[in-house]
């Protein structure tokens, strides 16, 4: 029978010959935890810093309803976001991005945007999708119907590229900019030309329409890193 | 240890709170992404993903349980995650593919382990500095408790005191791992 204090020796490095093999066997597995090299390991020091960036700038680019207090226009007091694009490519492709979409929003909420929307005498409505920093490179139109079965909404955009393998492009509607605000998925999809995406709400109620970049995460709020977006101005 | 205030304001997003977590369980996480994936850009991008998430769920958390294995089974599937997405990208020429590349790999090599290393470390970032480093050595450097002294520059009698204490803590800690594989 093997006692604590044998276990205990055998784990810190003495002779095992009075063990059970049982218990040998269970301290061995346990040894080569302690002996793992990832059991150990400790983060990069620029990390910490790119987790508070991270994080500040997901609160800052959150539905409203999702942040606690307003959001803040810039990093967190001490913490500089981390651009890790000269350590990697895919840290910056989330830490760069998010800190790009804070800085978006930020531009949002402070200079909006004024786009041309036109009603036309069959009903259809067309807009402008204006680009954001996230994809400077994007255009777009949208067309919206309104029919029995709800709101038809078709976009059609260029310069943004296919996102597939769990990433994905979303739309929404929202109810505005303020902390209130309600965001309404309206569909998925890959590329943005040719698409057609159903609305069960309004955009007279709901009228900003954004297009945001997402990733199959088990997350189905917006990721706030929003590409493409229009306002909706729609005759009465 | 992590207050409940904190936990509040982590999940507020404060920057304070969020680093308190971080300098309590991002040395765990970060074991759990490395132990999964292998790499440790690619873990330390898992790390940086599983507190953006930790943030975004911490409103449904129950502070009644403990943080570690929840941050740590978030780590686990945000590297699982990540490593999918890594078997997607294309490959160049195999020669030039590790073996161990996730592109000729089904599943990560270092998942089925993962919440026993998050366990280990919990136990080993509970220890005192001093005994913390007399098991890193012996373990990781497989050092002798004579070649620790040396390192460490204190008697050897100091350094089996040092162990004998780290290994009955790290044994009561860490008990369950053996009754869960037994």
């Amino acid at each position: 029978m093997t006692t604590d204090d044998e276990r205990v020796a055998y784990l810190a490095g003495e002779d095992g010959s009075d063990l059970d093999d049982p218990s040998r066997a269970d301290l061995d597995d346990l040894r080569d935890l302690l002996g793992d090299s990832s059991t150990w390991a400790t983060p990069g020091p620029g990390l910490e810093d790119a987790v508070v960036a991270a994080i500040a700038a997901e609160r800052a680019a959150a539905p409203a309803s999702r942040r606690p207090a307003p959001a803040p226009t810039a990093g967190p007091p001490g913490a500089t976001p981390i651009d890790l694009a000269s350590r990697r490519r895919r840290i910056p492709h989330l830490a760069r991005n998010l800190v790009t979409a804070a800085a978006a929003v930020a531009v949002l909420a402070v200079g909006g945007f004024v786009l041309a929307t036109r009603n036309s005498d069959d009903g259809v409505t067309s807009l402008s999708l204006e680009a954001t920093d996230l994809a400077p490179d994007a255009d777009g139109r949208a067309e919206l119907r309104r029919t029995d079965s709800g709101w038809r909404i078709e976009i059609d955009a260029s310069g943004l590229p296919r996102r597939d393998g769990g990433e994905f492009y979303e739309a929404w509607l929202k109810s505005g900019d303020g902390p209130d605000a309600v965001l309404v998925p309206i569909g998925t999809f890959n590329e943005g030309g040719d698409v057609v995406l159903w609305a069960g709400v309004s955009p007279v109620d709901f009228p900003i329409l954004t297009v945001t970049q997402e990733s199959a995460d088990g997350d189905q709020g917006s990721s706030g890193q929003v590409v493409l977006r229009a306002t909706i101005d729609l005759e009465q | 240890m992590v207050t409940a205030d904190e936990l509040i304001a982590f999940r507020d997003g404060e920057p304070d709170a969020v680093r308190a977590v971080y300098r309590e369980f991002g040395g765990l996480v970060f074991a759990v992404s490395l132990r999964t994936l292998g790499s440790r850009d690619l873990a330390e991008e898992a790390t940086q993903r599983t507190f953006v998430k930790a943030w975004k769920a911490a409103g449904g958390f129950d502070p009644v349980r403990e943080l570690g294995p929840w941050l740590a089974t978030i780590a686990r599937r945000t590297a699982i995650d990540i490593y999918r997405r890594e078997s997607r990208r294309p490959a160049t020429r195999l020669d030039d593919v590790s073996p161990a590349d996730p592109t000729v790999v089904e599943m990560p090599v270092g998942v089925e382990r993962s919440y026993e290393v998050a366990a280990v470390r919990a136990a080993i970032d509970t220890l005192p500095p001093d005994e913390r480093e007399v098991v890193r050595l012996q373990h990781l450097e497989e050092l002798t408790h004579t070649e620790v002294a040396e390192r460490l520059g204190v008697p050897v009698g100091t350094v089996k005191s040092r162990s004998h204490r780290a290994h009955r803590r790290l044994a009561s800690m860490l008990g369950h791992l053996r009754e869960d594989s037994g």
